[in-house]
């Protein structure tokens, strides 16, 4: 299982949802909300495979939060 | 390539990875996203930030890496672009007010010539503007003859 957690301050919320649909099927996704990160845990049973794709989302999250403006 | 100063940037052959960190003093958020966005169809950028007043950017390759020099020269890239992006960040600050102006007179040009009410209602009791170098003066005013004492200004 891997982790991912995005800043808020760095990462919009809204981008990260819309990268967890695009990912849904190529993975198994849990969601959770702190005070300061939106946390994704990543599992596959083919461990390169869930880095990859953990990774992916991780830039597609980035690059969408990016295109709006920032976190905010 | 020159050394990295220690501290600032960890690497892991192991793991295709380099940890830069990056102090957002010098770097604003917006400078990162700008290289971020340059980097993210070569590499794997993730953006943290650990503590306050700064951040944390870690590049994965793509594929495997041979050795930590790869990641040094990606890392390095990186760095230039952050560099660059920060500086155009830079001159925009410094030139808003500018290219507001600008943007607004074109807006404004762009709305049309304005209505015979508008003119009716437009106030002209003002000066047009201020000229202390007398750029606005005809050149008889600025530098003709005055008329003397003893001339005949006919």
């Amino acid at each position: 299982m891997i982790e991912l957690r995005f800043h808020r301050d760095i990462y919009a919320g809204e981008s990260v949802d819309e990268a967890l649909k695009v990912f849904e099927r190529f993975a198994t996704w849990e969601r959770e909300q702190t005070d300061d990160a939106w946390v994704v845990r990543c599992t596959h049973d083919d461990a390169a495979r869930e880095k990859k794709v953990a990774n992916e989302l991780a830039n597609y999250a980035l690059g969408l939060t990016i295109r709006r403006g920032g976190a905010t | 390539m020159s050394d990295i100063p220690q501290g600032l940037v960890s690497f892991d052959v192991g793991k295709a990875a380099v940890t830069m960190n990056v102090d957002a003093d010098v770097y604003p958020l917006q400078a990162l996203y700008g290289a971020a966005f340059i980097f993210i169809d070569r590499c794997y950028v993730f953006i943290d930030k650990p503590a306050q007043g700064q951040f944390r950017v870690t590049l994965g390759a793509r594929g495997t890496v041979e050795d930590e020099e790869a990641l040094r020269r990606l890392v390095g890239e990186f760095a230039n672009e952050l560099l660059t992006c920060a500086w155009r960040h830079q001159i925009t600050q410094d030139n808003r007010m500018l290219i507001e102006a600008v943007t607004m007179q074109a807006i404004g040009g762009a709305a049309g010539s304005p209505s015979l009410d508008d003119l009716a209602n437009f106030d002209f009791s003002d000066d047009a503007f201020e000229d202390p170098l007398g750029i606005a003066q005809s050149w008889e005013e600025k530098h003709g003859k005055k008329a003397g004492a003893g001339e005949d200004a006919t």
